[in-house]
């Protein structure tokens, strides 16, 4: 893969004012602690320079499916597939390697009812009957690739773009390049839907090799929102509030002499952040106010739905109290993965997430808000056509699907092919690394620009090998 | 178009006037072609980017061509890589890649070709490059030049003291800026013991130094730190920062390396003894070459282990491919302070290192194969245990056989399974047998060989034979027998985490490129030294790592000794003379005082390379010994507000490990044990003895900028969020080591000292009085219920004095990983609206990521439940086998009837990874007994966690966890009760318990009723406040900077 060539600058610092027609500023404000904590503060200079041909999504919520959703049972369709069920895969095609090695199993047909969907006519299985009802919203992407194999490498990818830990996670890029909109909550958000453990753990939603600022932090979806948020038992408010004004006052005589280390100030107002987002969120995740109505739409009176309902919601309570990135897991701890039995594992699945996410687009829509919020949906990588253990089917990284909506996406669009048993990605491929570029143009940044040096090292999301895809752009 | 078809054959046709021919040629070029290169092809092509190294604005270049060799063939179309590429073709080379050109524009190129592919006479920006590619100023980059020996510059001030001092004075004295004064004594000694063990002074070591008057008291007290252990063990760190050391695999398993910590161990070892660097450097890279009997030696071979490892890829090629770029991109960086990274894919963009040169470097680690069956011993050592050792076998033969002949076909079985999941290539290179196999084998058929040794390891004979009682015995039986010789059986070796080549030649080392493949030979960078090294291969081993880490040891290497010295200086002054101190390249900084660099690699060594002494020499000067807290006087901030020119001392935080040690310092409670595996970081070890896993970084170091261990780090970061202040104000960990600090202080007095190395000040005692004075204790509103409703013994209920009884831990015997809880109970309600589990017996704060909150909790689920609503359940927290935390639910689906009294059985065992339900209705007689047998992966630690036992709820005040109902009694045994022991009569319970209660008994010692009130144990206020004031002063921004 060619790199793409940079320009040179002559030192870092130079290198952040220059980045990103000055988001590298806000960025190195934030780092010396001259300004947000959680990140920089709202759109300023920034906003403004944002050319028009980018996009205007100002939050991402990101629905994962982890462990690997079949694209070949859901948003895929191929025909093929149940013509040459129960055969080996045609010797035209190259063989995979497969993480289970069952490379020589039978195809496995898919047993879904597909239908069109909408005006645009989308393609779209039954496990996705509510989220169809969307489907002139949706631009599917058929063709998206992925370098993991396995579920560490693929979802390490998919939030950071390397299959190796180390690398700031989309999120933390987005917060890097847009800052934060609001002043009590953090910036980028990660809701679970059970207490399973998303592959590779915290350091999927981690800031990498950037300050922590921009790491995400992980909400809970019951009770204490934020680990550490509630005072220590025994503490009552009184008591933390005494604390912290005793600690204040220490903090304050100590600066005193020593004005010029900014660090200083910047911990007090941690101190003081901390203690208003022992307000802000827990209000943000009280859903007391919502209406009988809206919790249905979501799903929240159905058991198999309610927790992903919930979780839906919350994305969007959070969106509009100016979170920038909001990650809803479905299946933390690679429940996805269906090396056997798909039918049911899926099944349960797609009940769970389906009818959640077209309540989320539904309600985006009606509030006005669906047009500035990007929803993405996929996983890590997508299902072999081949079968599995006799009814289950291995991880599929050449060649899946996710889609997205809102955010300035032209809908109703299938975009990129697999082959006819999708297997393959054939046109139009889109590697995570072009996925990840084409989110951020969808939030105006041209990723090519939004740079952090790093030892020595321009950085990029994309690691230089990405390119949007300008195509689903609505103009 | 026209003009083309119309002008070309006129040219063929008569016999134009040369000059007239030309003038025609090349209004052609100039109108049609030239502007259709410069609007389709200079983008990429022209004097700002190359891609594929190919430049198009002028007909050199073109002729030159790129990485896909020449563009194009003057006359000749057909060969032209240009035009094959804008006809696309050849789907690899498709030119413009966004959209192909007209085909009128096609024919337009094709033509000029034809013609000769003619241009104007016009200067050709030349970049002047030499045989290897090198322009000259890359030749001329600082980095590369040779180590001079500047001398110190005479300097007309009284404040510099030593050499180090005057080339500072120079830069101070050419920039305008002044010095600052020197620290005062109580600045400085926290400064340097912080510097030199990552540890504050204790009181008496300040006052000690403070109240000398010896005039080489600070002199005295730099050898004196740099003598101690607690050295190296700071020093250590740094390293292993920059050589990405951990302790886990950082893929999704995660799993354990139990032996990784012996490298720690030899670093701190060959910190503290002051190896040469030259020796530490070749004993990590070639250790085995070195003196691979040696084990103290060998061990520092496991600097080559420390890269990722994926326990379930089945593409072994490919985790072999990515284990070696990582190793040689950590080399470049570590030894050599350049990112090599950037050249395996295309020569460097900045940096004068070739694509090859990458190569080069990766082929000195090509041969390298990891391996699992080395031990660290002498050859003595090692000849003993199998003397031994054949003993014990032979003695033992027949049991084994018996033993074997049980559970091995099933082994090989699980084996085989996994062998299965391989391609063909793979599995034949497995099949293959040694002497059959090539490095390549040897590397690749490890991956595919430790996954089928893990099905051994992962073997658990226990659940195999679990429904098969009589084999079960039988097996039961034989292991007990062969115990019986364990005395003939020598202890295990240590085994060594490190690696080796594979042969003593090495696989081929591929370079691809558009111009074909070449087999690249070890080398180093071209622009230092293009020739090849000779290498002779050793018995078993190349060569190659020996000869890497001499030409990195050569006194003339103009990057590695200056890296060593730069790394040195950085971490002293929290800044290097070089600011990237692992980049010594283009993007990196230049030095601020390259003399005075030079002159440091210089001193560094003609010292014999001893690092102790070029600390020593730094730590004496006055540079070091500036104070940091002045105010930046005006000029400074103009001229240099960053302090690169050193006119004080920087400010710095403390790091996470200096600022987690330092809150144990202040606590009193710094275990100071050294070596040895790691322990948890919720403890009490110094933090570089803290388990170091990639995905599940302890809490309090991550939060402060502690790395992961995935990339080399030599700069550490300094954020501030409010996440983290929320770790630092409400996190346990916090919270217990300033009542542990509490505990020990007399007074305001102690804990300034303890936590800030000083005496407060007038104002601070008079602030820290007036807080404790507020500090009367704040209670909730009283219980709302009255206790003659509550009549009943064994009613527990919320919102009543009766919520919870609470054990004080104190004096409670350890329970263990095996035990028993027998409870008689009765549930008037579970959670309705949500999953919460109704609790009958807990020791559990409810966390489940820390080590306080490893235990246990027993109890029935609510509405929400996965588990579905009155399942009789327990939690478990503690470590699994990889010794990552485990938090589990295990289920009975055993449900309890509302409103019914049962007598409730729960064995836990860790060992077996199962747990026992046993659940009868009492009040009726002959209801069956309904028992279910659940597993579950928690391998050990549940009586590890901080909580208290509680009955009817867990630690914290949960209300919805409360028990709702009767608990007539409850008794949690240590061990695994027999059928015999249970009764559902607690009068008749007589065995020795951890907690016994009944109802109808009286209270006994050490057992309280905990109401919505409040704690049960009474809180003496002025201890708590204690706590409070000791909580905020580990807090304060004093505690975290040297400022």
């Amino acid at each position: 893969m060619p790199c793409h060539h940079y320009d040179h600058p002559k030192t870092r610092r130079e290198f952040l004012s220059q980045a990103g027609g000055g988001f590298g500023a806000v960025a190195l404000a934030a780092m010396l602690g001259q300004e947000g904590l959680f990140s920089a503060p709202a759109l300023s200079s920034a906003a403004a320079k944002i050319p028009n041909r980018l996009g205007k999504a100002k939050s991402v919520i990101f629905c994962f499916m982890e462990g690997g959703p079949s694209h070949l049972d859901t948003f895929d369709r191929k025909p093929l597939l149940n013509k040459l069920a129960g055969q080996k895969l045609p010797p035209s095609y190259k063989v995979p390697v497969l993480a289970m090695g069952e490379s020589e199993a039978p195809i496995l047909a898919s047993k879904r009812e597909w239908k069109q969907h909408g005006q645009s006519g989308l393609w779209i299985s039954d496990w996705f009957k509510n989220v169809a009802r969307h489907a002139d919203e949706l631009a599917v992407l058929n063709a998206c690739q992925s370098d993991g194999i396995n579920h560490a490498g693929g979802v390490c990818q998919m939030n950071t773009g390397s299959i190796f830990g180390g690398r700031p996670s989309l999120g933390a890029w987005v917060n890097y390049g847009l800052g934060s909109l609001n002043h009590d909550l953090p910036s980028f958000v990660v809701i679970k839907d059970s207490d399973g453990t998303v592959v590779n753990g915290v350091r999927n939603w981690g800031a990498g090799f950037m300050p922590a600022i921009y790491q995400g932090t992980e909400f809970n979806g019951e009770g204490t929102p934020v680990k550490y948020l509630d005072n220590p038992k025994s503490v009552t408010d009184i008591v933390q509030r005494q604390k912290l004004d005793f600690l204040a006052k220490l903090n304050k005589s100590y600066g005193a002499t020593r004005k010029d280390n900014t660090e200083l100030e910047g911990r007090i107002r941690a101190y003081e952040l901390a203690y208003t987002m022992q307000a802000a969120a827990p209000e943000a995740v009280d859903l007391g106010g919502e209406s009988e109505a809206t919790k249905k739409l979501y799903g929240m009176d159905q058991p198999h739905t309610a927790v992903y309902g919930r979780n839906c919601l919350l994305a969007r309570r959070l969106v509009e109290r100016g979170v920038r990135f909001v990650q809803l897991y479905s299946g933390a701890g690679s429940k996805w993965d269906s090396h056997a039995k798909i039918e049911e594992n899926h099944g349960r699945l797609t009940a769970a997430v389906d009818l959640p996410i077209a309540g989320l687009l539904s309600d985006l829509k009606q509030r006005g808000m669906l047009d500035e919020t990007l929803v993405i949906w996929g996983g890590e990588f997508g299902r072999t056509p081949m079968s599995e253990q006799g009814d289950g089917r291995d991880h599929n990284p050449t060649g899946f699907t996710m889609w997205m909506a809102g955010g300035g996406v032209k809908g109703g669009c299938n975009y990129g092919t697999t082959d006819e048993l999708g297997l393959y990605a054939m046109q139009d491929k889109l590697h995570v690394h072009d996925i990840h570029s084409t989110i951020l143009h969808l939030l105006g940044v041209d990723h090519t620009k939004l740079i952090y040096q790093h030892k020595g090292r321009p950085e990029r999301i994309d690691m230089n090998e990405g390119n949007a895809f300008e195509q689903m752009m609505a103009v | 178009m026209n003009k083309l078809l119309t002008a070309m054959p006129l040219i063929a046709t008569f016999a134009v006037a040369a000059d007239d021919n030309e003038r025609k040629v090349m209004a052609f070029f100039e109108k049609d072609v030239r502007p259709l290169l410069i609007e389709r092809c200079y983008e990429c092509h022209g004097e700002k980017k190359q891609k594929g190294s190919l430049r198009m604005d002028h007909i050199t270049y073109l002729l030159e061509g790129g990485e896909s060799g020449p563009a194009l063939v003057k006359g000749d179309p057909e060969k032209s890589l240009l035009i094959e590429a804008v006809r696309y073709h050849n789907s690899d080379l498709e030119m413009p890649p966004k959209e192909k050109l007209a085909d009128k524009q096609i024919a337009i190129l094709a033509q000029w070709v034809k013609l000769g592919a003619p241009w104007p006479e016009e200067k050709v920006k030349t970049v002047a490059v030499d045989e290897f590619g090198f322009k000259p100023e890359a030749r001329k980059f600082w980095s590369f030049q040779p180590i001079r020996n500047p001398q110190p510059p005479a300097v007309n001030t009284k404040w510099a003291e030593t050499n180090i001092d005057k080339f500072v004075a120079k830069k101070h004295a050419e920039l305008g800026l002044q010095p600052a004064p020197q620290a005062d004594k109580r600045e400085l000694v926290r400064r340097l013991y912080f510097s030199l063990h990552g540890l504050p002074p204790t009181k008496a070591q300040t006052e000690d130094f403070v109240s000398s008057t010896d005039p080489k008291a600070y002199e005295k007290l730099v050898d004196e730190l740099l003598a101690s252990p607690r050295y190296g063990e700071r020093w250590a760190q740094h390293w292993l920062d920059l050589v990405r050391y951990a302790e886990s695999d950082g893929y999704n398993q995660d799993a354990l390396r139990p032996d990784a910590w012996r490298y720690r161990d030899y670093v701190i070892r060959s910190l503290n003894e002051d190896k040469p660097y030259d020796q530490f450097v070749k004993e990590q890279l070639a250790g085995d070459e070195v003196d691979p009997d040696n084990p103290d030696v060998l061990v520092a071979t496991s600097y080559l282990r420390n890269p990722i490892y994926e326990y379930n890829q089945r593409d072994a090629k490919g985790q072999y491919e990515v284990v070696l770029t990582d190793m040689t991109d950590n080399a470049g960086e570590v030894f050599l302070g350049l990112s090599f990274g950037c050249a395996r894919c295309h020569d460097h963009k900045f940096d004068p290192i070739l694509q090859k040169d990458y190569y080069r470097l990766r082929a000195f680690f090509t041969p390298v194969r990891w391996q699992d069956n080395m031990y660290l011993a002498t050859p003595k050592q090692k000849e003993d245990w199998a003397k031994q050792n054949a003993i014990w076998e032979d003695a033992t033969k027949e049991i084994r056989a018996q033993i074997d002949a049980m559970i091995e076909p099933r082994i090989q079985n699980a084996m085989h399974k996994a062998y299965e999941k391989f391609q063909a290539d793979i599995r034949a290179m497995v099949d293959k047998k040694p002497h059959e196999r090539a490095p390549e084998d040897w590397q690749a058929s490890y991956f595919c060989e430790r996954q089928m040794e893990y099905e051994r390891e992962r073997f658990d004979i226990a659940k195999t034979l679990a429904k098969k009682p009589e084999e079960k015995a039988k097996y039961d039986a034989l292991v007990a027998e062969l115990k019986k010789f364990d005395h003939l059986k020598p202890a295990p070796l240590p085994k060594a985490f490190v690696a080796t080549d594979a042969m003593n030649v090495g696989p081929k080392n591929i370079l691809k490129t558009r111009k074909g493949e070449q087999d690249i030979a070890p080398g180093f960078l071209t622009l230092l030294e293009p020739k090849e090294p000779v290498i002779k291969p050793r018995e078993r081993t190349t060569g190659r790592r020996s000869a890497l880490a001499d030409w990195i040891n050569r006194a003339d290497n103009p990057l590695s000794n200056r890296v060593i010295a730069n790394r040195v200086w950085h971490y002293l002054f929290g800044k290097g003379i070089v600011e990237t101190p692992n980049d010594f390249g283009e993007l990196g900084e230049e030095p601020t005082h390259p003399e005075l660099l030079d002159y440091l690699t210089q001193r560094f060594l003609s010292g014999g390379r001893k690092l102790k002494s070029l600390h020593r020499e730094i730590l004496l000067s006055a540079t070091y010994r500036q104070t940091a807290h002045i105010l930046p006087p005006e000029n400074a901030l103009k001229i240099d507000p960053g302090n690169k020119y050193l006119w004080r001392f920087s400010p710095r935080r403390l790091d996470a490990e200096q600022s987690r040690d330092a809150m144990l310092m202040a606590s009193g409670e710094l275990n100071d044990k050294a070596g040895g595996p790691s322990e948890d970081g919720n403890g009490t070890r110094r933090s570089v003895y803290t388990i170091k896993k990639r995905n599940n970084q302890n809490e309090m170091l991550r939060a402060m900028d502690a790395p992961a261990g995935f990339v080399s780090t030599s700069e550490r970061l300094s954020t501030t969020t409010p996440t983290q202040a929320l770790l630092l104000l409400n996190g346990d960990w916090t919270i217990a080591r300033a009542q542990q600090m509490a505990a020990r202080v007399n007074s305001i007095e102690d804990a300034w000292h303890y936590a800030l190395g000083r005496s407060p000040t007038a104002e601070e005692v008079k602030m820290a009085d007036e807080f404790m004075a507020q500090r009367i204790p704040v209670t909730d509103a009283p219980a709302k219920l009255s206790t003659e409703e509550l009549a009943t013994a064994g009613l527990f209920k919320v919102d009543s004095p009766q919520e919870r009884l609470v054990v004080d831990g104190e004096e409670v015997p350890a329970l263990g990983d095996e035990f028993t809880v027998e409870a008689i109970a009765k549930l008037d309600t579970y959670d309705p609206v949500a999953a919460a589990v109704r609790t009958i017996a807990s020791h559990w704060t409810n966390q489940k990521d820390n080590v306080e909150g490893f235990g246990w909790s027993i109890g029935v689920t609510g509405e929400k439940s996965r588990f579905k609503p009155r399942n009789l359940i327990i939690q478990l927290v503690g470590e699994d086998e990889n010794s990552n935390i485990a938090y589990e639910a295990v289920p009975s689906d055993l449900r309890l009837e509302l409103g019914v009294k049962y007598h409730i059985v729960v064995k836990v065992s860790c060992s077996q990874h199962h747990v026992e339900f046993r659940v009868q209705q009492i009040d009726k007689p002959n209801t069956p007994v309904l028992t279910s047998v659940a597993t579950h992966s928690v391998r050990r630690g549940l009586d590890k966690g901080e909580a208290p036992y509680v009955i009817g709820g867990v630690a914290k005040r949960s209300p919805s966890h409360h028990w709702d109902g009767m608990i007539d009694a409850v008794r949690i045994v240590p061990g695994l009760l027999g059928d015999k022991a249970i009764n559902a009569r607690p009068e008749m319970w007589k065995t020795p318990s951890v907690v016994h209660w009944n109802a109808k008994e009286p209270l006994p010692l050490g057992l309280a009723w905990s109401s919505a009130a409040g704690e049960a144990l009474p809180v003496d206020p002025k201890k708590q406040a204690m706590a409070d004031l000791c909580h905020v002063l580990l807090n304060a921004n004093e505690f975290f900077y040297l400022h």
